[in-house]
């Protein structure tokens, strides 16, 4: 190689490392989340409303997240873990408790929602955005479609439907088909939810938690079991998909905005936290990443398409039926075990 | 004698599969659709998506700066390391090829999350520099083992003629036997260029904040974002390679 190009290269180098440098004078508030997970647009108001800088970096999962937090990465002050990692990060301390006085904009945040919350009192955590699980199909090729959970056993769909390669999801699935809670460590209940999700799999394409959307597009398959968020994505392409929640209930997710106990633009981030539940910002993110900020107020503005989907916005009845996933603890064991067993049937 | 036609079909059908998947790619980074798999006509939409994504092309020089930073230093410390290994067979070489060559075998979780502990231990911040330490630890190894094998048909005969020939250490080195195992060196670097610039378990762990490189994001956004700005993001990656490998090859013909 030659010389000169090298070390051209090399200042090169040493101008696109100074960069970040020169971004110092302002505080920067580190936010660590998932992909596409805010509206660019709203992190730019903020960072000219606080004269601040917002980095984002990304995970791919709760449990790598966690992994890397707890070995002692440190430097992020906000997190997007889900409800049931959020509280046991909370349980490690790996969270701060958060400050109200700093977050009047908590009285929008939907009162049914913080109902079922893990944290219902938003000590450590405030919601940021939710989704329902349910079922989604293409409605030229599923005729006489009912919103319920025995719509996995259609004979006539064999071979392509496809469920959530999650243990929690899908045995929490045949749980609530068989009206028991999807948090349950009674055995009983455990055993006959494992054979009702080994008769569903005789008639599954596959488990699958993230083709699901590119299969269901592409008609590969009729009917999935899948993230309201997911779907209408897809709906936004496909307009022969439609969604709908089971009436025997469902799973409820939430991603929580945590403080860690490290960060060090402790008000910076409970600024952002208010800042994202301001209600006309809230709607506007809601529409763009199309999952659900739980903010009452904003409601009203989130678009037409949105409001009027059954599979975003629940009736109460089916609400009522429906539960946030837990983290059991040492009872996790329970549904592991079953869940290999339902692997190995066929 | 006819010729065979085998070579030319089998050399057709590598092709075929070595580069169908990539023409794929290409062609549905043009398409509008968000889910690949419909088409819904040509659209420049997910290239001009990209230039707006400010983390998506700062995880692009992120990825750039310690990929190239980490193959020159893992190309120099990996050389004499090889070098060492070849020229002196102690018992502590023995012990020194065995630490090079663990990393190799090392599960990347295992070697991820040791050198978190490691940097959280001696309280190193997290950030472009954990990752570049990061990558030059597994580069070395590939560089090594590659020159190694180099070495190994080397004949230092040439070297000692040259020192007979009155030229000092540095000339034989910088003349005869660096020039001889250019092709091994070179091989070396583009492997930990290759390695660094797609690692993603080691990296996950090591990466601190603002230090997210494009293998980390485009894992997120396969689960959580939209999947087509990754297929642009590689045409565009394939289309500097393919440059760079033009422009290399171009400057060594008229060199020679």
């Amino acid at each position: 190689m030659n010389i000169p190009g090298l070390s051209r290269l090399l200042i090169v180098l040493s101008i696109l490392t100074a960069l970040p440098a020169c971004q110092q004078s302002k505080p920067v508030l580190h936010i660590y989340t998932w992909a596409d997970y805010i509206k660019p647009e709203l992190t730019h108001r903020f960072e000219a409303d606080h004269q601040c800088w917002v980095i984002i970096d990304t995970f791919d999962s709760n449990e790598a997240m966690y992994a890397k937090i707890k070995a002692g990465a440190g430097g992020y002050d906000l997190v997007t873990p889900s409800s049931y990692m959020a509280k046991i990060m909370d349980d490690q301390g790996l969270v701060q408790q958060l400050d109200h006085r700093l977050l009047p904009n908590l009285k929008h945040i939907d009162p049914d929602y913080l109902k079922i919350a893990i944290d219902p009192e938003m000590h450590y955590s405030v919601p940021y955005m939710l989704t329902n699980t349910g079922l989604a199909y293409l409605k030229s090729r599923v005729p006489g479609f009912e919103p319920t959970w025995k719509m996995l056993d259609r004979k006539e769909l064999k071979g392509r439907v496809t469920m959530l390669n999650d243990m929690r999801e899908t045995i929490g699935a045949a749980l609530k088909s068989l009206g028991y809670s999807l948090n349950t460590i009674n055995d009983g209940e455990l055993d006959a939810a494992r054979d009702v999700v080994i008769r569903w799999k005789r008639n599954l394409a596959k488990f699958e938690s993230e083709q699901y959307k590119t299969g269901l597009a592409s008609r590969e398959f009729l009917l999935v079991h899948g993230y309201s968020g997911d779907i209408l994505q897809v709906q936004r392409e496909n307009s022969d998909i439609s969604f709908d929640v089971p009436v025997e209930g469902t799973s409820i997710a939430c991603d929580d905005f945590v403080v860690t106990r490290n960060s060090k633009e402790v008000m910076l981030a409970h600024q952002f936290i208010n800042f994202m539940q301001e209600p006309d910002i809230a709607a506007d993110n809601t529409n763009f990443v199309a999952y659900l900020c739980p903010n009452k107020t904003s409601y009203p503005q989130i678009s037409e398409k949105i409001r009027q989907n059954p599979g975003v916005f629940l009736k109460p009845e089916i609400r009522a039926k429906s539960e946030v996933i837990q983290d059991l603890g040492a009872n996790n064991v329970k549904y592991t075990r079953i869940w290999d067993q339902i692997k190995a049937a066929n | 004698m006819k010729q065979s036609r085998l070579p030319l079909v089998t050399t057709l059908l590598l092709l075929v599969f070595f580069y169908l998947p990539i023409l794929v790619l290409v062609i549905t980074s043009f398409n509008s659709s968000r889910f690949g798999t419909t088409w819904e006509g040509w659209s420049l939409h997910w290239y001009r998506r990209l230039i707006q994504e400010r983390e998506v092309l700062h995880a692009l020089s992120n990825t750039l700066i310690i990929a190239v930073s980490a193959t020159a230093v893992s190309v120099v410390l990996g050389t004499t390391a090889a070098f060492a290994l070849h020229r002196y067979k102690t018992r502590l070489q023995r012990f020194h090829y065995t630490l090079i060559y663990t990393p190799l075998v090392v599960p990347e979780i295992l070697m991820g999350i040791s050198l978190l502990l490691f940097f959280v231990a001696i309280r190193m911040d997290l950030g472009l520099f954990t990752i570049f330490l990061a990558h030059v630890t597994f580069c070395i190894s590939y560089v090594a083992m590659v020159v190694l094998g180099r070495l190994q048909d080397f004949d230092f005969a040439i070297v000692e003629a040259a020192q007979d020939l009155g030229a000092s250490w540095w000339a034989s080195t910088w003349r005869v036997l660096l020039p001889l195992l250019a092709p091994g060196i070179l091989a070396g670097g583009l492997l930990a260029f290759t390695l660094s610039i797609d690692d993603f378990v080691i990296t996950f762990f090591v990466a601190g904040p603002g230090s997210t490189t494009l293998p980390i994001r485009i894992y997120s956004m396969i689960k959580h974002g939209s999947p087509p700005l990754i297929n642009a993001l590689s045409t565009l990656l394939l289309l500097i390679t393919f440059l760079v490998v033009w422009a290399s090859q171009h400057l060594t013909r008229e060199s020679s």
